[in-house]
């Protein structure tokens, strides 16, 4: 099948064919992956259907931790999803030619991780059902108005950015790819939007490209300063810190260029594009990485040296509960394998190489999810006032295989966005205007 | 030898136990339905300027006194029932038993109270409740008359001014961005649909 359909297909050069082949041909790999991401959801779904029928006692929160994993995945992937500003805005607007090929990637990230983060939001309400209260009696006042605004401007605003980026290559699609399904044909049809290459097209989305590369980045810093003043503007020992604010958003780029180098080496392998995604492109990720990381790292001691200098009361337990105590496993876990090694490691060029890269990057993912859950559970469980006469199982916070579930049918959820969208379009543009901007050349698309 | 003949009289003291629950299980079972009777509970409320008094008097179907009857008293709230009087409230010698009731406490917008008196778990008696409503209570206005001043923990109608300016100025200069761009893609579509035209 796939010969004969390559036999069919005809393509104008060699970039078309590489970019555009993994779009015709479906491999046994991509459905197995498919149809492990289906399992691993079909179980979560499980595990909210028992949440949905019996209530949150399924979960382990309770009165103190009422806050779990999911709010911990939650803030994971708002952080995940500020990538798509750091490579269509930060990368675009500092006139770096290297990054042009990975912002695809960065949007196709981008917009995934903040429905998954609006879905984990509505996972974590007891009556989902609910949900429109939200609107219905809404308090301007109140911080998750905020975040539940900045949320939905966000996710609109990073689909319009992977929209108008993809314009031109949909287009391509509809006029170049003759032996796809006809939904596929349809499909390529409506989202062209009769693009026809015409120099006023071309003007109107450069002027496009350029007003969301400039607006995206306030959103992008607000979306994830907003999410840490649900924690700034809670009263908890970890969270009453004026640092958190620049604390999440420089920790959200670094987990987010990671994501970028696990997804280009993944994408790399698998769409046969090492001509397109070089081993020069990991080692600028590499040298990005690092200087994100030191951001981040400096921000990590402004935000536990003041506490643990002074040790004052339930700060102080907090702080040593973390350095020393339950969590100190996991906390050193966190600063040591997730951000000082890695920054460490990555000084070294043979360390940014692709594969050395991609081991570093998975641990610097793994650590800032459990950062989150350091950020989140920990505090819950010191809470200012003394606990007195509760139950035994408020004390601490073991999550069930329910959260589990659904917290893993999440990244399952995630990885599956990104693999059909990656399938249906061409992950890095085909198309390339050149010569359209003499005055702002970086601008093209 | 000797367990044996334990084991056996264990046996044997059980299947009498049981033999006689079987042949006076109206007893085992019923005794509390036969002998427990209803009991009369008035309440009258002597109220002067320093105190307001709940007394209730309790009598049985002979209209005698009942002594040393431990009643119960609350008053009603929005999620629970708030206990009032001492921990425990008997009745004396003549069946009466006082309670004081809280001068502080809120009621509605014109001050009524629900007053609870709960005869509960007696070896004796039913259990019943009597509910009585009283204009008691200091009144609360409803929360469309509360004169509340604008603030971060005021209701959504009293959100402080500079923050609805702020916020609506932020969210309607980003969302006139996105309809500017949707505006401009409209666009890019009416030029192609123009172009394509022979």
């Amino acid at each position: 099948m796939n010969t004969h359909v390559k036999h069919q297909q005809e393509f104008k050069d060699r970039r078309e064919k590489d970019l555009l082949r993994h779009i015709l041909k479906t491999s046994w790999r991509y459905k197995l992956w498919i149809a492990f991401l289906v399992l691993v959801i079909a179980i979560g779904m499980y595990g909210y259907y028992r949440q949905l029928k019996y209530g949150l006692i399924v979960t382990a929160m309770r009165d103190y931790t009422s806050w779990g994993i999911y709010i911990s995945n939650f803030v994971f992937f708002v952080a995940i999803s500020l990538v798509g500003s750091l490579f269509s805005s930060i990368l675009k607007l500092n006139k770096n030619e290297w990054s042009k090929p990975l912002t695809r990637i960065s949007e196709i990230i981008a917009v995934s991780a903040i429905i998954c983060a609006i879905v984990i939001i509505i996972v974590d309400m007891g009556r989902p059902d609910r949900f429109f209260y939200v609107i219905k009696y809404l308090r301007i006042q109140s911080p998750i108005i905020w975040d539940v605004i900045i949320i939905s401007t966000y996710l609109v605003i990073s689909l319009i950015l992977l929209y108008s980026s993809l314009l031109p290559d949909l287009a391509l699609c509809r006029d170049r790819l003759t032996v796809i399904p006809k939904w596929k044909k349809k499909l390529y049809r409506i989202l062209a939007i009769n693009w026809r290459n015409h120099p006023n097209q071309l003007a109107m989305l450069q002027k496009v490209t350029k007003i969301l590369a400039i607006s995206v980045l306030p959103v992008a810093f607000a979306i994830h300063t907003v999410t840490s003043w649900l924690f700034a503007t809670t009263w908890r020992p970890g969270w009453d810190s004026t640092n958190l604010g620049p604390y999440f958003v420089s920790g959200a780029f670094m987990a987010g260029a990671a994501a970028i180098i696990i997804a280009m080496y993944f994408i790399r392998k698998s769409l046969h594009l090492k001509a397109y995604i070089t081993e020069a492109h990991f080692d600028k990720m590499g040298k990005l990485l690092v200087l994100l990381s030191l951001v981040y790292l400096y921000f990590n001691i402004n935000e536990y040296l003041g506490p643990a200098f002074k040790m004052v009361g339930v700060e102080g337990e907090h702080i040593i509960e973390l350095f020393v105590g339950k969590y100190a496993p996991m906390y050193w876990f966190v600063q040591l394998g997730g951000l000082v090694l890695p920054i460490v490691f990555l000084l070294f060029k043979g360390m940014r190489r692709s594969f050395p890269i991609f081991i570093i990057s998975t641990f610097i993912i793994l650590g800032a999810w459990f950062k989150r859950f350091l950020i989140v559970i920990p505090s819950l469980q010191h809470p200012y006032l003394p606990i007195q006469g509760v139950d035994e199982s408020y004390l601490h916070y073991d999550p069930t295989w329910e959260e589990w579930a659904i917290t893993l049918a999440s990244f399952a959820w995630f990885l599956l966005i990104i693999t059909v969208l990656i399938k249906l379009f061409p992950v890095i543009p085909i198309k390339k205007h050149e010569h359209v901007s003499k005055r702002h050349p970086i601008l093209n698309f | 030898m000797k367990t044996k003949i334990l084991h056996s009289a264990w046996g044997l003291k059980i299947s009498c136990l049981v033999f006689i629950m079987i042949f006076n299980a109206n007893i085992v079972c019923g005794q509390d339905d036969e002998i427990k009777e209803e009991a009369k509970i008035a309440l009258s409320f002597n109220e002067d300027d320093r105190s307001k008094i709940i007394v209730a008097t309790a009598t049985n179907i002979s209209n005698e006194p009942i002594e040393d009857l431990e009643l119960y008293f609350y008053i009603k709230r929005s999620f629970s029932n708030l206990p009032i009087g001492d921990f425990f409230n008997s009745t004396d010698e003549t069946g009466v038993v006082e309670v004081e009731f809280p001068a502080d406490l809120p009621g509605d917008s014109e001050g009524n109270v629900t007053i609870l008196v709960k005869l509960m778990d007696s070896d004796l008696y039913n259990d019943q409740t009597i509910e009585t409503v009283k204009k008691w209570g200091v009144p609360s206005p409803s929360p469309d008359h509360i004169d509340e001043k604008r603030s971060l923990w005021a209701a959504a109608a009293n959100a402080p001014i500079p923050l609805i300016i702020i916020i609506s100025a932020l969210i309607f200069s980003i969302w006139f961005i996105i309809f500017y761009i949707i505006y401009i893609l409209f666009k890019i579509n009416k030029i192609g649909i123009i172009d394509s035209k022979p």
